[in-house]
């Protein structure tokens, strides 16, 4: 048995020293950048978007990328031991599941640099990352609270974690405060892509009176099966705006290429090594353009709706009365400044159990944010871990 | 199902038809595999990889790439634990479809123990793997007493089981069993480090399971060919008419069955969680279809347990492989997938093969060519078919 294992082993060995002169032929001196991706790269959400940010990544920068898609959480360790051995000197992990594991390859790698998503825990050569919805789905929300005339305005979750809660939250506070008798169906999905249960949850919604409709899965179901009742929606993650010109009304867009591009300039001019990356952590929102409101780069709004906007009138306490599209703008041009001039998690605000949870004057810290358990007063359906 | 070879003339060649023999089975099974990677390589072709360049890569970082080899191992562990099982499910002709679940069951028993209970120091892994075996065995013994008590069919109950432990790993990870430190997000918290399983040095296997797995499958090849119960599981599977006639107790060997094989599937769990997640999480992560997977192990092994051996490391090397041709040759993730159907439809297309064995007899000439020699041309070797 061994002598057969070391006869394989040395006739592979062969034919790799032998294969080994193809690939030399265009090495490259290129800083080589790996990206591990817990979905598959065409998944019309958090994954494709990531892929799309890394090719304009290697367009704009003299770097040169590896990827690996649909990675399990359990095996991100081989899959850094492989991108190591190919000769990244730059790994990206863009999933919250990828955490314990990078940071145990950050160890064994002490040379390599490694900066993970949506993460906590960050060491010397490990930052951590995130482009931000909540303020978008703030903004979708004042608009679906102007457009919905049953009322009713329901929300597709995947799973309930800080991440979604917060977004849900974020979305229910923008329809509250357009319109204050509107609910917020919610329906969970527990899974971060799955076309049937989108399709499943959708239906469950219609049929009990929602009329418009946001979500977070990572395929255009929602959109698609809403729009066959000619019912509203909110594109999420990706431009899903061509798949119901008439129905989507706006939606979240992401560009991590942002972070990407500034993360790995630094890198390039020796800013940032694989030790000062103690304290890096990218929390990167509107104002750093890190995300953009609409159903296509470019198109806030779609233009169908405009006219509907503009009509619906609402009063505020910062800003008078005002139309609902006058409203959005003005939230958009708080954001977009860096400190912001407005928040939507600014505090009165209480809970849907009427616990205070913001106090007046406060606003929420990022730790508050991504470890958020609380529902939004108006959201309606289970929570599971509701505090 | 024939009994006995029985013999035909095809032209020059005698054709026999019987139980193929374990050097046949190997060569056959070596020659589709050959002609999986033939096939495959007109995708890697097709894809604008030099097929020969991807062989020579991916042999190189399955093999030889400094802490490549090992992990080979990882997901072998899972499939021979699982694999071993299964073979002597089927052996007794209960298709236990139920590991997926049966695995589950045991990473959560195995989690119970690493979190919630107070045993701690070296016992804590023992009566991991202890708890880990009675869950799947537990959880594979609903269907086995359907099956024996009212004859629902097996094949039904265990994989419906395997949603219900999916769903059911799945609340208590987003409910009662949800760690405090992990903020909001669907896992427990991290094992306390002595119900870790400890790795060989320099690779990511836990041995114990390892260890566990080759003696079970030894155990179990020992069990059916030397013992009473492996007789009783051999004359049933085979015949359950007559073991009934020579009293064989089917309740008993179904039971006993049903525990082994979901026992040694909560096993490979346990092997999961405290050797490489250390935490309960997402069930499609906690198990990467191993349970599913197993059942080709086993039947790959043919029904024999030290087969699995075999079976289940070709598997860890296929799925090791399709990581490379991710990582170094930058294919995407579904050519694992399409490489694993490849092989498996070669396999499983030559099996019709291995009950055949080609031998080169030519007939002699007749010393008196007959007249007909100008007749019409009939397929040679017609007249042994009646």
């Amino acid at each position: 048995m061994r002598g057969h294992v070391s006869r394989w082993l040395t006739s592979a060995v062969v034919i790799a020293v032998l294969l080994a002169f193809i690939p030399m032929g265009y090495a490259q001196q290129k800083l080589k950048v790996g990206f591990i991706y817990v979905g598959p790269i065409g998944d019309y959400g958090w994954t494709n978007a990531h892929d799309v940010a890394r090719r304009l990544v290697e367009q704009q920068l003299p770097v040169e990328t590896l990827y690996v898609e649909s990675v399990p959480e359990g095996r991100v360790e081989p899959f850094i031991d492989r991108l190591v051995a190919q000769g990244a000197k730059v790994i990206f992990t863009t999933s919250f599941g990828f955490m314990d594991g990078t940071v145990a390859a950050a160890q064994r790698y002490p040379n390599v640099i490694f900066a993970h998503a949506s993460g906590f825990k960050r060491a010397r050569n490990l930052a951590t990352y995130m482009a931000d919805f909540y303020q978008v789905y703030y903004l979708n929300g004042l608009m679906a609270g102007a457009l919905t005339k049953t009322n009713k305005v329901g929300y597709v979750g995947a799973f309930p974690i800080p991440e979604v809660k917060r977004h849900l939250d974020a979305y229910a506070l923008g329809v509250r405060a357009v319109n204050p008798q509107a609910t917020i169906q919610v329906r969970w999905l527990q899974d971060w892509f799955s076309p049937p249960k989108a399709k499943e949850a959708t239906q469950a919604l219609i049929a009990d009176g929602v009329d418009v409709f946001a979500f977070t899965e990572d395929s255009p179901t929602v959109i698609q099966e809403s729009a066959k009742k000619n019912l509203l929606s909110f594109a999420h993650y990706s431009p899903m705006y061509k798949f119901a010109p008439k129905q989507v009304v706006s939606g979240e867009l992401v560009h991590w290429e942002t972070i990407y591009l500034d993360f790995l300039r630094k890198v390039l001019a020796g800013k940032y090594s694989a030790d000062n990356l103690q304290d890096v952590d990218y929390w990167w929102l509107l104002a750093e353009k890190a995300v953009e409101v609409g159903a296509e780069p470019g198109m806030m709004i779609n233009p169908l709706f405009v006219s509907r906007l503009k009509a619906a009138t609402v009063k505020t306490a910062d800003l008078g009365t005002l139309s609902v599209y006058d409203l959005v703008q003005r939230r958009i041009a708080q954001m977009s400044k860096n400190p912001v001039a407005f928040d939507p998690f600014a505090g009165p605000i209480k809970d849907r159990k009427g616990v205070l949870r913001v106090p007046a004057g406060q606003t929420l810290t990022v730790a508050e944010l991504t470890s958020m358990e609380w529902a939004a007063p108006g959201v309606v359906g289970p929570w599971p871990g509701e505090p | 199902m024939r009994v006995g070879p029985s013999v035909r003339q095809l032209g020059p060649f005698r054709i026999e038809v019987g139980q193929p023999s374990g050097a046949w089975t190997l060569a056959v099974s070596a020659v589709a595999i050959f002609a999986a990677f033939i096939a495959a390589g007109g995708i890697f072709w097709a894809y604008g990889v030099n097929p020969i360049h991807a062989y020579a890569v991916i042999a190189h970082d399955v093999l030889v790439v400094p802490g490549a080899f090992p992990e080979i191992f990882r997901s072998t562990i899972p499939l021979l634990l699982t694999g071993v099982g299964l073979v002597l499910a089927f052996r007794a002709q209960f298709y236990n479809i139920g590991a997926e679940g049966q695995l589950l069951a045991g990473a959560v028993a195995a989690t119970g123990v690493a979190l919630f209970t107070p045993i701690r120091g070296p016992m804590t892994l023992p009566v991991m793997f202890a708890a880990g075996f009675v869950g799947g065995a537990l959880w594979g013994l609903l269907p086995s007493l359907l099956k024996l008590r009212l004859n629902v069919n097996e094949v039904i109950t265990t994989l419906m089981m395997n949603y219900i432990a999916l769903y059911f790993v799945s609340w208590l990870v987003t409910g009662p069993w949800r760690g405090p430190s992990v903020r909001g997000f669907a896992y427990t918290d991290q094992f306390p480090l002595s119900a870790w399983l400890p790795l060989i040095p320099g690779t990511r296997i836990h041995w114990p399971t390892l260890v566990l797995g080759v003696v079970l499958a030894a155990g179990c090849a020992v069990l059916l060919a030397r013992t009473r119960l492996g007789f009783a599981i051999r004359v049933q599977g085979e015949n359950p008419e007559a073991a009934r006639y020579v009293g064989i107790n089917a309740l008993r060997t179904t039971l006993l069955v049903m525990l082994l094989s979901g026992g040694a599937a909560g096993l490979a769990g346990v092997g999961e969680v405290a050797g490489v997640h250390h935490k309960l999480l997402d069930p499609n992560q906690v198990s990467l279809g191993y349970g599913y997977t197993a059942i080709i192990v086993a039947w790959l092994a043919r029904g024999q347990a030290l087969a699995t051996l075999i079976t289940a490391t070709l598997f860890g090397l296929i799925y090791s492989s399709g990581d490379v041709m991710q990582v170094s040759l930058q294919m995407p993730f579904r050519v694992t997938s399409v490489f694993n159907g490849l092989i498996l439809f070669f396999l499983i297309g030559s099996e019709r093969l291995l009950a055949y064995r080609v031998r080169w007899a030519p007939r002699r000439a007749p010393a008196d060519p007959p007249a007909s020699a100008a007749a019409p041309h009939r397929p040679s070797g017609e007249e042994q078919w009646e």
